[in-house]
């Protein structure tokens, strides 16, 4: 994105006058799935940087890894969270998390989601119960979601009919299935959850 | 924001640190080994070993502070003496950083950043923008749409 850095708005006087930057308001948006599923792709297609990495505190055992390639190789007790930036405006920025699916790292979803607008859980079809706890989760936190399948490799095990069926979410539930390798096709889904975030804060403020 | 007393016995600062951090109940007689029924907790050395910089504190982190909390310098702040992450933190939020960015950008620990901010924080030296409402409105989640939408 470059239309936000157009340098002779208040990029430059803020420097001149010496007066610190007014910080922007921060949303975010969790990407969660298993392993290898794309979500660092998904967050480096919408994100404006390539994608950061933090690492949280893991303490119960480490067995599995964000790459099926090692799978035996890591005994860590960090795990790593990629996540990117999309500045809306000077005063809004979209923050994407991705986080791990699996339950062992339910520990640190309670932080994550905390005024999180929704979710995009991402499906392998070849491992679709990888994402069960994710879903369970947000169901039961009542973050709105949206299940996307990746159709990384141009073909999909199951129609999105069969994954629904699959996962046994609720009806209001989107699923739909999108490449996290195309930024519009990543920036479409996002759209979706944010619709969903939409109807849940338009609810909330009506009752 | 209180932190356990590492020195007092009866609550040590946390169960995990190792003994020769804080002063246990027999520590008049200076060090002492543990008991042999109380074996090292060699893993724990691998987990705790980022805290060192928060001399060992884990918790205590300020829960207002969230990974996408932003955190700017406060210019008006006094001149104070601050360990090199610390200096390296203040020095990034001279523009608007989210906690998680800190991290990423210093290659500190998640949990050690959000420890360091809240000091930060209370020290004067930084601000942290807690957001009002803690839930997102719905206009706020229109012009992320309308953002997401013009992007190509």
């Amino acid at each position: 994105m470059d239309f936000e850095q157009s340098p002779d708005h208040f990029v430059g006087t803020a420097r001149v006058g010496g007066k610190p930057k007014k910080a922007p308001v921060p949303v975010k948006i969790i990407v969660a799935g298993g392993f290898g599923v794309g979500k660092t792709t998904t967050v480096g297609a919408i994100s404006e940087i390539s994608p950061l990495t933090t690492e949280a505190e893991m303490t119960s055992e480490s067995v599995g890894i964000d790459d099926p390639g090692q799978a035996t190789m890591k005994t860590t007790t960090t795990i790593a969270m990629d996540f990117g930036v999309l500045t809306i405006d000077q005063t809004l920025k979209l923050y994407i998390f991705g986080t791990p699916g699996q339950s062992r790292f339910a520990f640190m979803w309670d932080d994550l989601i905390k005024g999180a607008l929704g979710a995009l859980v991402v499906v392998d079809t070849a491992r679709i119960d990888d994402c069960y706890p994710a879903v369970d989760y947000f169901e039961r936190a009542g973050l709105p979601f949206v299940v996307g399948v990746n159709t990384f490799n141009g073909q999909m095990n199951y129609n999105l009919e069969e994954v629904r069926w699959a996962l046994a979410v609720r009806e209001d539930v989107p699923v739909l299935s999108f490449d996290a390798r195309f930024r519009a096709s990543v920036r479409d889904a996002l759209l979706v959850v944010l619709d969903q975030a939409l109807d849940k804060a338009i609810r909330a403020r009506s009752t | 924001m209180t932190y356990p007393d590492p020195d007092d016995a009866a609550h040590p600062a946390r169960p995990s640190v190792r003994p020769f951090l804080q002063s246990g109940p027999s520590s008049a007689g200076g060090y002492r080994p543990l008991p042999s029924s109380e074996p090292p907790a060699e893993d724990q050395a691998t987990t705790l070993r980022p805290f060192v910089i928060t001399s060992g504190r884990t918790d205590g982190a300020d829960p207002d502070i969230g990974m996408e909390t932003q955190v700017t310098v406060n210019h008006a702040a006094m001149p104070m003496r601050l360990s090199p992450e610390m200096r390296a933190i203040v020095a990034l939020c001279g523009e608007p950083h989210s906690v998680a960015e800190i991290s990423a950008r210093l290659r500190l620990h998640l949990g050690v950043t959000r420890i360091l901010v809240g000091d930060l924080r209370a020290a004067g030296q930084l601000d942290v923008h807690v957001l009002d409402n803690e839930t997102p409105d719905p206009e706020t989640i229109m012009r992320v749409i309308r953002g997401l939408r013009a992007i190509t």
